[in-house]
């Protein structure tokens, strides 16, 4: 298990980055924390013959507070997004959300940008970032643009990130006060991908539910919003009937397939559960 | 066993030296682990820590079909990379090394590299020795290989019946059945025309396996002078079966030294080490260069040869009018994979206990061994005994459910009692000693069985499912060899020594050199030998270090496998003390003019009895050693301080002809009951530990703390068959499990928080202090345990657990259908 032979590009900043991803073009590869990219060439199931590495860029891993939102740099680690003050204060969500995900050294090593850039279809963050409305800049020859996640999230470890571009920052916007919010997943194992995961944003006004955002992975769908959901608790009483035939559309929406871990009923029967699961607990948590 | 014909039996007389119940020392005592300083620090040497001048690095092709005849491999390309030196297919290999070492009779013909077919996915097709392993990966990467596909063979059930193409190994018959044998103990016909109730299961065990953190591996050399080969491994018992590597690399024994390295986390899965270091042997002897191969996680889990057992059971338990168990009737299937290395000498363990602590009083098992396309069976903590212990006390837990008896008050009444020991069960074996009871009843208390049946029924108001689970199982210690054979239709090569032996040096200064014959392979053999060798020559346990053996200057030894590591080099200190404390009180005898009956040992000395007058140990050394001529010139008083000393099995005998009778073959009998309180949350099948108590019957013991180690990894493990891990094959023999992304062990979120271990000390009459062996026990008892908890909790909704892993997807399908109901 070991990589077939490749050449090792230290970048030193954005700009020196992007210079080398323009000079070797789709021979080469952006190396971050490596916790997907290694395992792949080691398996030789991918083989870049460039490696560049952005691990050393100062100041890509820095979370900062801007116009209402957190700017997290896409070389922060797992666990320093996970133990941000600013995080759990501003996107408690993206902060629940991360209890999920991968075991502790993978974290330490691993970074959200690279999470999001790989889009496992199993990954939570990807979905999460979805949810809160986040905005990924990208940095590429001609500058910068900024993609929303909507948009940025393609399908199965696709994005929009183009060949000569990388990611820079993610722009969560800060969830408003009085939202209820709640993430909840089923793993075989703790840090396992999740088989299916249920996250649910909204606000409680005068008894009926508003502001709605709901999604899910492993549902077998690519978008991971699924507005019908969404739609089934809009503007509805925010009671447990209606949460009921909510959770009900989402199985109807969903087509998950079986797998090694999983079969299909059971991702129909996990996303039953979660998804009420996460509606009661956002539920509880949004202020009347 | 009825009396007449238990009479008709005799027990050989017991050859204990050591009584149990005496006032000891170092025995018993919880004494930190002497092997942990140099494992703490990163200095126990590995295989992967060897590393010889001109060292090159192998790498192998790894079949990606499960079944397919080779039609050509082209090297050229790989031969022709810079900075590789050899590349080997089956056909070139075959000219200079034989068949793998085989205990199967008869024997089914293995390869390091497949010649001419490949039988599972993973199977070696080419090696290649290169610079670096990076070197050697690219080299295989550029082999070129044509197969044509034969027919897959992937179910256990459907591989009784096949013919023609689908047949692995033709040369043996049309059928890919390895082995299939009928045996009856005792008045089974009778027993079954007579019960009351018969109950029915099919169970159905999963195929997993060891996982050691370091995988196999080996370093060889061969000097081309001598033509002798020395080969460093992580394998554990060299010293008795490492000859065999010899006849396949087509030289005699003492052409072959191996060095032992730490072969730490086995858990029986280096027992029997031998297609790596041949591998490794055969590219060294091919470059004359030494040569590393170790193998990688993938290659591990696809190809260790050390698979666990995979069967389907058919079970059927009679029980009398008064619900006595009377017969058990086993039909079960093994799916053995693609080779036989240890033919069916799991089953013959499981027939050690195949009864459990159970009066049962006779048995039918009726064993089909097939082949499939599958990485081959080998050991795994329990060898085929955990899985009768699985199937026994599911079947116990039915007759409960069937009759609506206590699951408690049942085991009792069917326990054999303490007084009735030793005991012989139906199919020869005899278990020496046992308290099932104490064991039971010490669970209990310590569980608070009644306080969590009132929080169970307190949680079910609230919608929340409790269960708590039973398992009294047995735990069969100190392999004999009869197992590997007695169960063969031609017996093949009847081993019926399984010794260990043991140095023991004392140097000039009066410290001693314990020299062992079994690596280190993850349990504790440093730490009992020390505390074993300080109990026996009162020496402080910093006076003993321990070192081990290679096969040119060991002795014989059979090493660590069926629990019996402790009680053999108890067995062998023992002997190799008595004749170094004969010497020390000859020699001080002379010295200090006294009898030899008058002198002792005490705290490092020998004293005359009732005396304060004596000589260190290290003053009688430094005589021994340097100072013939102050004692009478008799060959008795000779120069030195040192012993060797073999072991033979303490109790062991042969099996009748017709095997209606298997002999004593595994008689040190343990025992253990575990109970899990979990909660199972029925929406997504999740299940959490809230509890755990497992109370375990080893006999004497000589360190509590390592032996609550041994539970509580073994219950983990446990877990993990039961709950987690399974080597999952697809129709088509595609391996699914090669890496632990696919292949979930439990990890510390997965495992009960505190498994509490209690003790209770029942001691051998046979073994040496009365020591039992107790290395496999937790696995033994773990998935037997859970599947009750489980059904248990799920009570109220009827789910009944016949298969493992109960997956978190599979128990919400089991649970889905009861709901449907």
């Amino acid at each position: 298990m070991k990589p077939s032979p490749f050449e090792y590009v230290r970048a030193t900043s954005v700009a020196d980055a992007v210079k080398a991803l323009a000079a070797h073009g789709d021979r080469a590869k952006l190396l971050a924390g490596g916790q997907s990219l290694i395992p792949m060439m080691n398996f030789r199931m991918v083989a870049p013959e460039v490696l560049i590495d952005i691990g050393n860029i100062p100041g890509l891993d820095e979370i900062t507070i801007g116009d209402g939102s957190v700017q997290i740099g896409a070389g922060a680690r797992h666990n320093v997004v996970m133990a941000s003050d600013v995080v759990r204060q501003h996107c408690p969500l993206l902060a629940d959300a991360y209890s999920h995900v991968a075991h502790f050294t993978i974290r330490n090593r691993g970074t959200i940008g690279g999470n999001i850039c790989h889009h496992d279809p199993a990954s939570e963050v990807p979905l999460v970032l979805t949810l809160l409305g986040a905005s990924l800049v990208l940095a590429g020859p001609k500058g910068n643009r900024t993609v929303p996640a909507d948009t940025f999230f393609l399908g199965m470890m696709e994005t929009a990130i183009a060949e000569d571009e990388m990611l820079v920052r993610i722009d969560v916007p800060f969830q408003p006060a009085g939202e209820g919010w709640s993430f909840h997943e089923m793993s075989v194992r703790k840090g396992d991908y999740a088989i299916v995961c249920a996250a649910v944003r909204l606000t409680v006004k005068d008894g009926a539910f508003h502001d709605v955002r709901v999604g899910f992975n492993g549902a077998g769908t690519e978008t991971k919003r699924m507005a019908g959901v969404e739609q089934a608790l809009e503007g509805k009483p925010a009671t447990d009937a209606t949460i009921a035939a909510a959770v009900k559309v989402a199985v109807d929406l969903s087509d998950p397939s079986d797998d090694v871990q999983a079969d299909a009923a059971y991702k129909r029967d996990l996303l039953s559960a979660l998804g009420r699961r996460a509606l009661e607990q956002a539920r509880a948590r949004a202020s009347n | 066993m009825n009396v007449k014909a238990k009479a008709k039996k005799s027990i050989p007389a017991s050859r204990q030296r050591e009584v149990p119940g005496q006032d000891l020392k170092w025995i018993g005592q919880n004494m930190k682990r002497v092997e942990d300083p140099r494992l703490l620090v990163g200095e126990g040497e590995y295989a992967d820590d060897i590393a010889l001048a001109n060292m090159l690095h192998a790498a192998v092709l790894a079949s990606p079909h499960a079944h397919a005849r080779i039609i050509s491999i082209d090297v050229s390309k790989a031969l022709a990379l810079p900075g590789v030196h050899a590349v080997m297919t089956g056909e070139e290999v075959a000219k200079v090394t034989g068949p793998l070492p085989c205990f199967g009779s008869p024997p089914v013909e293995q390869r390091c590299v497949a010649l001419g077919k490949v039988r599972h996915v993973g199977e070696p097709v080419a090696i290649v020795a290169a610079d670096s392993r990076y070197i050697a990966e690219d080299a295989v990467g550029l082999i070129e290989v044509e197969y044509e596909q034969l027919p897959v063979v992937a179910d256990l059930r459907e591989a009784v019946h096949a013919k023609g193409a689908a047949v692995l190994h033709p040369e043996r018959g049309d059928n890919n059945i390895a082995l299939q044998r009928s045996f009856k103990f005792g008045t089974v016909d009778e027993d079954f025309a007579n019960a009351k109730t018969i109950v029915k299961r099919t169970l159905r065990w999963p195929r997993s396996g060891a996982q050691p953190l370091e995988t196999c591996g080996a370093v060889a050399d061969f000097n081309r002078g001598s033509g002798k080969f020395t080969v460093h491994c992580n394998t554990s018992m060299y010293n008795y079966v490492g000859w065999l590597w010899a006849v396949s690399l087509n030289v005699p024994a003492h052409k072959l030294n191996i060095v032992p390295t730490m072969a730490g986390g086995s858990f029986g899965s280096k027992l029997f080490l031998h297609k790596v270091p041949i591998i490794a042997a055969t590219l060294a002897r091919k470059t004359g260069r030494p040569v590393k191969y170790l193998e990688d996680r993938l290659e591990n889990l696809s190809s260790c040869d050390h698979h666990g057992s995979d069967r389907y059971y058919e079970c059927e338990l009679a029980l009398d009018a008064d619900n006595n168990m009377t017969a058990l009737k086993c039909d079960v299937i093994d799916d053995y994979g693609a080779y036989f290395q240890f033919g069916i000498g799991h089953h013959g363990n499981a027939l050690s206990q195949i009864t459990g602590p159970y009066k049962i009083r006779s048995v039918e098992a009726n064993i089909t061994a097939v082949l499939t396309n599958k990485c081959q069976q080998g050991a795994y903590r329990g060898f085929g005994s955990e899985v009768s212990n699985f199937v026994l006390e599911r079947m116990v837990d039915a007759a409960c459910d069937e009759l609506n008896l206590d699951r408690l008050a049942f085991r009792r009444q069917n326990f054999i009692k303490k007084a009735e020991f030793p005991y012989f069960i139906p199919t020869g074996n005899l278990y020496d000693s046992g308290d099932y009871e104490a064991v039971m009843d010490k669970a209990v208390g310590m569980l608070d069985l009644e306080g969590w049946r009132k929080k169970q029924a307190e949680a079910l108001k609230e919608g929340r499912y409790i269960g708590i689970g039973l398992a009294t199982c047995q735990e069969r210690s100190v392999f004999s060899s009869t197992e590997f054979w007695s169960l063969n239709n031609v017996p093949g090569f009847t081993l019926t020594s399984s010794a260990e032996g043991v140095s023991v040096k004392l140097d000039a200064l009066g410290n001693a050199v314990v020299k062992l014959q079994a690596p280190f392979w993850g349990n504790s053999p440093e730490t009992m030998a020390v505390q074993i060798l300080a109990e026996q020559l009162q020496l402080a346990p910093s006076a003993i270090s321990v070192a081990y053996a290679d096969t040119d200057s060991g002795l014989s030894g059979t090493g660590p496998g069926g629990s019996r590591y402790t009680v053999m080099i108890a067995g062998a200190l023992v002997g190799a003390s008595k004749i170094i404390r004969n010497k020390l009180f000859l020699l001080a005898g002379h010295l200090l003019q006294a009898g030899k009956d008058k002198l002792e040992l005490r705290d490092g000395k020998v004293m005359v009895k009732g005396t304060e007058q004596g000589m260190s140990i290290a003053d009688i050394a430094m005589q021994a050693h340097f100072f013939r001529l102050s004692f009478p010139d008799e060959p008795e008083f000779d120069t030195g301080l040192d012993a060797n000393y073999t072991y033979d099995h303490p109790l062991t005998t042969l099996p009748s002809d017709d095997r209606t009778d298997l002999g004593i073959f595994y008689p040190i009998m343990g025992h253990m009951c575990h109970m899990p309180v979990i909660e199972v949350d029925i929406e997504t099948g999740k299940i959490t530990f809230l509890d755990y108590v497992a109370v375990h019957d080893c006999g004497t013991i000589v360190n509590p703390m390592t032996l609550a180690g041994h539970v509580r990894g073994g219950t983990a493990q446990g877990v993990g068959t039961a709950l987690y891990e399974q080597y999952d094959y697809d129709e088509q023999g595609q391996f699914r499990s090669g890496s632990y992304a696919d292949y979930l062990m439990p990890k510390v979120m997965e495992v009960p928080p505190n498994v509490r271990v209690g003790h209770v000390e029942t001691p051998s009459p046979f073994t040496e202090y009365g020591i039992k062996g107790g290395g496999e026990g937790g696995r033994m008892g773990t998935p037997p345990a859970l599947a009750g908890a489980i059904e248990d909790a799920l009570r109220p909704l009827g789910v009944r657990i016949d298969a493992l892993p109960v997956t978190p997807s599979k128990l919400r399908g089991l649970i889905r259908q009861a709901q449907a109901k």
